[in-house]
């Protein structure tokens, strides 16, 4: 659970630090592309400014022009009207003249106040033609271009308006007063064609869909691309039709003042920009009108852009980071587990050790077989096993190999020694145990592991080794005269196949000779450079003259003078055995117990016999060891324990090569019988006592004779022979 | 063991087959009575069966010696073999017996 919860905050401090890398990095983008943005927005916004005003003027420029044009050709004109008022005739002379000469001007009339007289010249197509306006429908006095002009009495620009009569177009007229020296008053007039604005202001177009209005002093609409608006609306109507009341009632405003500007306006439905400019003398407005979106089309198209390609970069950089917290967070968990997996393996480590006998040397008290063995273990838990003990005087022994590594290999090895065990219980013959351990083994085997196996008895009282090899390494004969491998048929490993049969084979070990037991790990052992430690390094470090102790610690220094500090990968499990007499053990031991009845003294014969042949003793000596031993023991039986009370006499013998050891011990009360008065056996017949004589004989018959109280109360009487 | 006891008019003679060790030294002692019954004459303890002698052995010899002594009898103790010849050498007994050999 700590574990858990510390990997769960280091989780999410990773996921707190992508965060707020996150956050910076659209914080940075935002901040950089709003300014750019803004920065661009301002530049556009300028440059449209530039464009309407440059386009504004140079249409209001064109206008004045044509203005100028128009009243000089009239000023000029004004004295001759003046001569000529009285003379209706000749005022159509003049008028038809001005028309033919101002290609500008395409009529003209003078229409006399007092008299019902407006004489007319107009252009169509390439010919002058005349008429007259004073007609009963028309009413040119009560008209704007005839009245303004003599209430203002200066010239007078009109409206433009649409000329009906004289074919569809947009015109103007600028009128003047001409007052001849008779007091005829009269107006004189010029018409103009404002075709050419219009078509200039549907043709120049600042931007694709911007157009061109022309307005009227009074707001009225002259010139719109939008056609139906043209002469029917004001901007005051705008403000209605559009819905936008407040942005045209300000420009209607500012306009009717004469003032110029921009303003934002809703107009068919999108945002754009009104500019507007008052045309000099005419009290006319010139306005041109851009949607926004073209304006800032191209950089909100940009800006848009920018927006999708910064959301995919922050989603592939939070994707980047999410992936990368979860790696870190798997590469966590996975360093977790194999802390864990070590710490298991280690346990495992620690399980298998405790399986294989440990204690170096493991017979200390016995002179017939010197062993020792070592693992050297690898870093992983691997599979190598070794196993001996005695039992009937025999050892049985083992060494294996678990094929793979690892927690399985460490379980078949448990599994493998117990199998061992159990079998060689109750079998003497190596090759009945490996094939019941096979069969077993093969049963069971659905992981397909295997183990190779030597499996050795050893009869310690004579040096006869039966052995059986399954699949291992043919053990090494370490003799005086040399070193040879033991011949061994491979057969097949354990755990392979069910009902193999093994060969078993035997040999006779010679008193002194070793046999050296290996797993491949020793000769598979690796140096830094890749070379292997093989066989014939192992044969130089193989010594009969060491006992199996040094023995396995010269080989153990060997592999480690030759691998230095390259890794060991694989268990190194060696096990020496030497075999050290085969004619009678140097020392042996036997042991009788015995109740406090003096009945059993014939049991007592049968073992002092057994013991004296085993040391080879002859008849007499026999005999003498025997009454010794009587005359100790019978002492203990009779007199060591209170009379009808059972208790018991414990003889030991100890055969050793040069001498012949008995030890008789009892519970009983305290009493030494070497501090017992010497009988004299010079004394005659009469002087003689009947007893005494049981003691006097041990001493004879033993060369030493020792009595001990123990601590825990015992009589121990010691009895030493020597032998020749 | 076994105690073999022949009577004759003059000589009691105990024929001692097998081993004479404490266990059975009570019964031979026993079977030996009649010797020590008749200990004015001439006691033969006839060995030649006897294989083997302990203490207690020993002893019963050493009691029917004293009563023959005691009573104007005598023991000859024949036949005895090799071994128990050395023990009788130890303990000082060939001084105090007549060894005979048949």
């Amino acid at each position: 659970m700590a574990r858990k919860k510390s990997l769960d905050s280091a989780t999410r401090r990773a996921a707190n630090g992508g965060l707020i890398i996150v956050i910076v990095a659209i914080v940075a983008l935002e901040a950089t592309s709003l300014l750019q943005y803004n920065f661009t927005h301002r530049v556009l916004e300028a440059e449209a400014n530039k464009r309407a005003e440059g386009q504004l003027k140079a249409t209001e420029l064109q206008i004045l022009n044509v203005m100028d044009q128009v009243e000089t050709a009239v000023r000029n004109s004004v004295w001759s009207v003046e001569q000529q008022l009285g003379k209706p005739d000749s005022l159509l002379a003049i008028t038809t003249r001005l028309v033919a000469t101002n290609p500008v001007i395409c009529g003209s009339t003078v229409a006399l106040k007092d008299k019902n007289l407006a004489p007319y010249s107009y252009q169509e197509g390439n010919v002058i033609l005349t008429s007259s306006l004073a007609t009963e429908e028309y009413d040119y006095k009560n008209q704007e271009w005839f009245l303004s002009p003599i209430g203002l009495g200066s010239g007078y620009w009109s409206e433009p308006y649409f000329d009906e009569g004289g074919g569809n177009m947009l015109m103007t007229t600028y009128s003047v007063p001409v007052k001849d020296k008779k007091g005829n008053v009269a107006v004189f007039t010029a018409d103009v064609s404002l075709d050419w604005l219009a078509e200039m202001m549907d043709n120049v177009k600042v931007y694709p869909s911007s157009f061109s209005m022309l307005v009227s002093r009074e707001g009225r609409i002259m010139a719109c691309p939008a056609e139906t608006l043209v002469m029917n609306h004001t901007i005051e109507d705008l403000a209605h039709l559009t819905g936008d009341a407040e942005s045209f009632e300000g420009i209607n405003r500012a306009l009717l003042s004469g003032e110029s500007g921009r303003a934002s306006v809703n107009l068919e439905g999108k945002s754009q920009y009104l500019f507007f400019d008052s045309v000099d003398r005419t009290g006319w407005a010139m306005s041109i009108v851009i949607p926004e979106e073209e304006v800032y089309g191209e950089v909100n198209r940009i800006g848009r852009m920018v927006i999708v390609l910064q959301i995919i970069g922050i989603a592939m950089l939070i994707i980047i980071l999410f992936f990368m917290i979860k790696s870190q967070r798997k590469m966590q968990e996975v360093e977790l587990n194999k802390s864990r997996m070590e710490g298991e393996l280690q346990v495992a480590r620690g399980i298998q050790m405790s399986m294989i006998p440990k204690i170096f040397p493991p017979y200390p008290e016995r002179g017939d077989v010197d062993m020792y063995a070592a693992v050297v273990p690898a870093k992983e838990v691997g599979g190598d096993l070794y196993d001996f003990y005695i039992r009937e005087e025999k050892l049985f022994f083992c060494i294996g190999d678990v094929s793979g590594k690892g927690v399985p290999a460490s379980l078949v090895m448990a599994v493998t020694r117990s199998l061992f065990r159990t079998v060689s219980a109750h079998e003497k013959s190596p090759q009945r145990i490996v094939t019941s351990i096979n069969n077993s083994m093969a049963d069971m085997n659905e992981t397909n592991m295997f183990v190779t196996m030597f499996c050795g008895v050893l009869d310690l009282k004579t040096g006869h080794l039966r052995y059986c090899n399954a699949g291992h390494n043919a053990p090494v004969l370490v003799g005086k005269g040399g070193n040879a491998e033991l011949h061994v048929i491979p057969n097949l490993p354990l755990g392979v196949l069910t009902e193999m049969s093994f060969t078993e084979q035997e040999v006779d070990l010679e008193c002194g000779t070793g046999l050296f037991l290996y797993t491949d790990g020793l000769t598979e052992a690796e140096s830094a450079t890749h070379e292997l430690f093989g066989e014939e390094r192992m044969y130089k470090a193989l010594n009969a003259n060491l006992c199996s102790g040094e023995q396995i610690q010269a080989m153990t220094d060997a592999v480690k003078a030759f691998v230095k500090e390259a890794d060991q990968s694989d268990d190194l499990t060696m096990l020496y055995i030497r075999f050290m007499n085969n004619h009678v053990s140097e020392e042996t031991e036997r042991h009788l117990i015995l109740h406090n009845d003096i009945q059993q003294i014939p049991q007592l014969a049968d073992f002092v016999e057994a013991v004296a042949d085993a040391a080879k003793l002859d008849v007499a000596l026999t005999m003498s060891i025997n009454l010794a031993l009587e005359e100790a023991v019978s002492n203990v039986i009779m007199y060591a324990y209170p009379k009808g009370s059972d208790g018991l006499v414990d003889i030991e013998a100890i055969v050793r090569k040069d001498s012949l050891q008995f030890i008789v011990s009892d519970n009983g009360i305290p009493f030494d019988p070497t501090a017992a008065p010497e009988a004299d056996i010079s004394l005659n017949l009469d002087e003689r006592p009947i007893g005494g004589l049981g003691i006097f004989l041990v001493r004879n018959i033993m060369d030493e004779v020792t009595y001990t109280r123990s601590d825990d109360g015992k009589n121990i009487l010691t009895m030493t022979k020597k032998l020749a | 063991m076994e105690v073999k006891i022949i009577e004759n008019e003059n000589v009691m003679t105990a024929q001692l087959i097998g081993r004479l060790d404490t266990s059975v030294s009570q019964e031979v002692a026993t079977a030996l009575q009649p010797l020590l019954d008749k200990a004015d004459k001439t006691l033969v303890l006839d060995c030649k069966n006897l294989e083997y002698i302990s203490s207690s052995g020993l002893r019963i010899f050493l009691t029917v010696r004293k009563a023959a002594a005691a009573k104007g009898g005598k023991v000859i103790v024949r036949d005895i073999n090799n071994e128990i010849r050395q023990v009788f050498m130890m303990t000082g007994f060939l001084n105090l017996f007549e060894i005979q050999e048949s």
